[in-house]
């Protein structure tokens, strides 16, 4: 189905003929396999293209959708008709503003990029945990929940005033924008809508556009760059900056590890906390799967049992003390050890980088077979979170025993968010996608979380978007996904953003 | 090799955009993080890496017709292998490989530019990739004391390459080469109007067969003369010699190695000495085939192991631009007394194509020069006075790139400095 002519041209004059195509080549790189191709590409420069692109749509009754770096599925057309706004144009960082620690930026800009320009500064941002290849504005990521978290929040809650094409075209401006023209602030003076423009897990792409967004910042206690030398994929600091301390702490049970976790939390001991598995630290440190698949092994077997990774960094010599006295008390109290390879020094200042820069996240869920999937829980009460995923983990455990899934580990990740103010937690699952019984064990993983999320009181986990996972929770749930639905009718009367991964606005 | 081979490698892209960026590790900052000259001036998602693979899956499934749209993205690609490292900082897929593959199925299949077409004729008639007949190859060395390896057996052989042989104003670097290893006491020799172009830059246009025939002519002579060691000064001969060659079994024990490698052994050995002051702040470029290409070719033959992880039997080694030629450039620099050597924020393994590789200087010399401006402009931004480079390519780029700016910037093959100072 081609677009029509005369909406084509209009989009052309839009954007400009060099940024706007239908050809099949450049539709088919825009679609993952097997799955639908948009009817054109445009690539706008700015709000104003966006709104006249998203008011053209309209007009025409011809969806849209727009992503920004695009990994994953969610940025894809949901059917046929749709035009897709590829927003890498707007790709600058507009302010930073230092003495408010805050920093405004375009969908296009990174994670690496916008935390690179911060540090130099002294400042740092949160990063989603899928990597710092993803954007860095605070409402493209699903929840915007990463490595940082503990230290540096997350998206909901870093996100300030922002700047929204609404799905029929209308510029909002959100929060002080919106009455003073100030960024500072993201519920007033001025319309807040934080609640409604999120969600649980963002629109994905489903409510209009968001082109541009305040967030806060934080500080960061290390040197301007970090001191990376080496040649891909080897590379390490020369040294480790003074007040930076890496650990991975197992303990003797999930018991004793959530113990641990609160009193870390309590201390504000953590720059980052993520209770990785051995399996996450492997593939983080090893090069290619087969040293990732050795390191697995031999991490598996120093560990005690469940564990976390602590990245402390200290603000002056005597923070540090403080931070690395107190972690050791906790250690004693829980009975916690520390894995000696992480604490090598030829590996921790790697180890340190690679999670504060949020690098190596495609190493630990892409390099294995390209794809991953699993359960991705909600943030909530920490403990809460980590409960939800171990109950999933003797379903995984069958599954990797009856050789349909990768042998990885059971154990949840979960993390710390605001020293422990709340939690989150997932189960990666590393599969085959080419094995049929693979790919049907990772259905029954999903089936399991939702069955448990609900009959288990959990809340609506991070991977529920789409109107058939709305539907199944939203009965449970106050009913809001009648709520999320009039939300999108209302915003959305055309139904012009397509939402295939957020809600339609069928009844 | 062909396409097909690389279709699971093709099939691991998740898309993940890695490929458009610096390594993130290295990321200094926000204006010099792109890596790839491609999708940085076009936008489209399909000139990266990863769309590029995207459609090589496209292709193989035949879902493409071959149209003027796919030859335009096609060549529109130095093929300088920075989207490969940055991928492979992460993943085990080879990058760089299919999207090489692609090109050779283009012209398999009779789809070709017939700018290139152009290019190839000459290689065919002349043995040059760039105009010229083959009789005034040599006479860069006119005048010049140097052994004739058509006639005397050598140690060492020195190839110039076609874009020293037919720009003058390259033949200065070729005869300073010659003059430092005749210097240092290296026996070297030239096949002068019998030497011919590499082939590199052919099969990186997809010519596979214009390549391999190149190949098989240069081993022959090279083979005759004795030789043990080739010495070139142009990354893409640097390229095509030692590991082009190597893949497709023809470089047999035959020694490459760059002109920065030899000299910055000579100079290790203490058999040229630079003594004096070239006072001269630099940056140096390095070409991307010289540097995280040039590292040597693994051969490798093995299969997937079944599973959910992507392992092989033997474990396959992925080339991923470590072990490149990024040192004895510097080295040579750092040897120059008075020269201040500053680094620019896209260097070694994750440099900045000079926009001048796989075809694109011939086919769009715009977008060559718009690449090369782009590094022109981040080597400006260090403070230096002069871009240093190790391969007439990149120095004719940035020639031309700086001429149309009238910028102030010089540009100086690292040779060119050495002889300064020596």
């Amino acid at each position: 189905m081609a677009l029509e002519r005369e909406l084509y041209e209009a989009l052309e004059d839009i954007v400009g003929p060099e940024y706007i195509s239908e050809v099949p080549l450049i539709m088919g790189s825009y679609a993952q396999r097997g799955r639908p191709r948009f009817e054109a590409v445009t690539l706008p420069k700015n709000t104003a293209e966006v709104q006249a692109i998203v008011r053209l749509c309209n007009r025409f009754k011809v969806q849209f959708k727009a992503s920004s770096t695009g990994w994953g599925a969610y940025g894809d057309a949901g059917g046929p008709g749709v035009v897709k706004l590829d927003l890498r144009r707007m790709n600058r960082i507009l302010e930073i503003n230092e003495k408010n620690m805050y920093v405004v930026v375009e969908p296009y800009v990174i994670g690496a990029q916008l935390q690179a320009e911060l540090m130099k500064r002294g400042l740092n941002c949160n990063i989603t945990g899928a990597g710092s290849n993803c954007s860095a504005l605070p409402l493209a990521a699903h929840q915007g929940i990463g490595h940082l978290s503990v230290s540096g929040s997350y998206g909901e809650r870093n996100q300030l005033a922002l700047e929204w094409v609404t799905p029929d075209g209308e510029i909002v401006r959100a929060g002080s924008l919106g009455s003073i023209g100030q960024w500072w602030c993201g519920d007033g003076p001025g319309p807040s809508l934080r609640g409604i423009i999120r969600g649980n897990v963002m629109p994905l792409g489903g409510l209009g556009v968001y082109t541009r967004a305040a967030q806060k910042i934080y500080h960061w206690p290390g040197p301007p760059t970090f001191p990376i030398e080496g040649v891909s994929p080897h590379y390490h600091p020369s040294h480790i900056p003074p007040g930076f301390m890496v650990r991975y702490i197992s303990f003797p049970s999930p018991e004793k590890l959530n113990q641990a976790a609160y009193k870390v939390g309590e201390a504000e001991l953590g720059f980052i906390f993520m209770g990785f598995n051995p399996a996450m630290l492997s593939a983080n440190i090893a090069t290619n799967n087969n040293e990732d698949l050795a390191y697995m092994k031999q991490f598996t077997n120093l560990v005690k049992g469940p564990g976390f990774l602590v990245i402390m960094a200290g603000n002056s010599p005597s923070d540090t003390e403080y931070k690395k006295k107190t972690l050791q008390q906790i250690m004693d109290d829980y009975e916690g050890e520390s894995l000696k390879p992480v604490e090598n020094p030829k590996n921790a200042g790697g180890f340190m980088w690679r999670f504060i820069r949020v690098t190596s996240s495609i190493r630990e869920v892409a390099r294995a077979s390209g794809v991953f999937a699993g359960e991705v829980g909600g943030t909530d009460v920490f403990n809460l979170m980590h409960q939800y995923i171990l109950r999933s983990s003797p379903l995984k455990q069958r599954l990797i025993n009856e050789g349909r899934l990768h042998a990885d580990g059971t154990d949840p990740f979960v993390q710390s968010v605001e020293h422990g103010h709340a939690g989150h937690a997932e189960l990666l699952i590393r599969f085959n996608k080419q094995d049929p019984e693979s790919m049907k064990a990772v259905a029954e993983v999903v089936m399991f979380a939702n069955k448990t999320a609900i009959e288990g009181h959990f809340g609506v986990p991070g991977h529920v978007w789409g109107n058939a996972a709305h539907d199944q929770y939203g009965p449970h749930t106050s009913n809001y996904h009648l709520w999320l639905r009039k939300i999108k009718k209302t915003f959305d009367p055309n139904t012009a953003s397509e939402s295939t991964n957020y809600i339609t606005a069928n009844d | 090799m062909a396409l097909e081979d690389y279709r699971s490698d093709m099939e691991m892209c998740c898309r993940c955009s890695i490929c458009k960026f610096v390594p993130l590790e290295k990321l200094k900052e926000i204006k010099h993080s792109y890596v790839c000259p491609s999708i940085a001036r076009y936008n489209f998602h399909t000139y990266s890496g990863g769309g590029r693979v995207n459609m090589g899956i496209a292709m193989l499934e035949k879902e493409l017709e071959y149209d003027d749209k796919l030859l335009e993205v096609v060549y529109n690609c130095q093929m300088c292998g920075a989207c490969d490292i940055s991928c492979k900082y992460a993943m085990d897929m080879e990058v760089l490989e299919p999207i090489n593959e692609i090109r050779i199925k283009c012209v398999e299949d009779g789809h070709t530019v017939p700018v290139l077409d152009g290019v190839i004729n000459s290689l065919r008639k002349q043995g040059t990739m760039v105009p010229g007949a083959k009789a005034r190859r040599g006479e860069w060395a006119g005048g010049l004391d140097v052994k004739d390896i058509t006639r005397e057996k050598t140690k060492v052989i020195y190839h110039a390459g076609c874009r020293v042989c037919y720009d003058e104003d390259m033949w200065k670097v070729a005869v300073a080469t010659v003059k430092l290893l005749k210097k240092a006491g290296v026996d070297v020799g030239i096949a002068g109007k019998n030497e011919s172009c590499c082939g590199g830059r052919a099969y990186q246009m997809g010519y596979k067969e214009d390549f391999l025939n190149q190949a098989k002519q240069n081993m022959e002579l090279i083979k005759k003369s004795g030789a043990e060691i080739l010495v070139t000064g142009c990354a893409d001969c640097y390229y095509a010699f030692k590991v082009l060659y190597d893949k497709f079994g023809l470089k047999d024990k035959l020694e490459v190695l760059h002109t920065t490698e030899y000299l910055a052994r000579l100079i290790k050995e203490g058999k040229l000495k630079p003594a004096r002051k070239v006072n001269v702040k630099v940056t140096y470029h390095d070409p991307c085939h010289l540097g995280r290409l040039g590292e040597p070719y693994i051969h490798w033959e093995g299969k997937p192991v079944p599973g959910h992880i992507r392992v092989f039997d033997p474990p396959k080694e992925f080339r991923r631009g470590t072990y490149g030629v990024y040192e004895p450039p510097r080295d040579v620099l750092k040897s120059i007394p008075g020269l201040k050597l500053v680094e620019m924020d896209r260097i070694k393994e994750y440099a900045w194509c000079c926009g001048a590789g796989g075809g694109v200087k011939e086919s769009n010399p715009e977008f060559a020069r718009w690449t090369a401006k782009e590094r022109i402009e981040e080597a400006q931004s260090t403070g230096a006075e002069a871009i240093v480079t190790a391969c007439p390519g990149c120095e004719q780029v940035f020639k031309e790139a700086v001429k149309e700016n009238k910028d102030s910037l010089k540009v100086y093959d690292v040779v060119e400095l050495l002889e300064k100072a020596i």
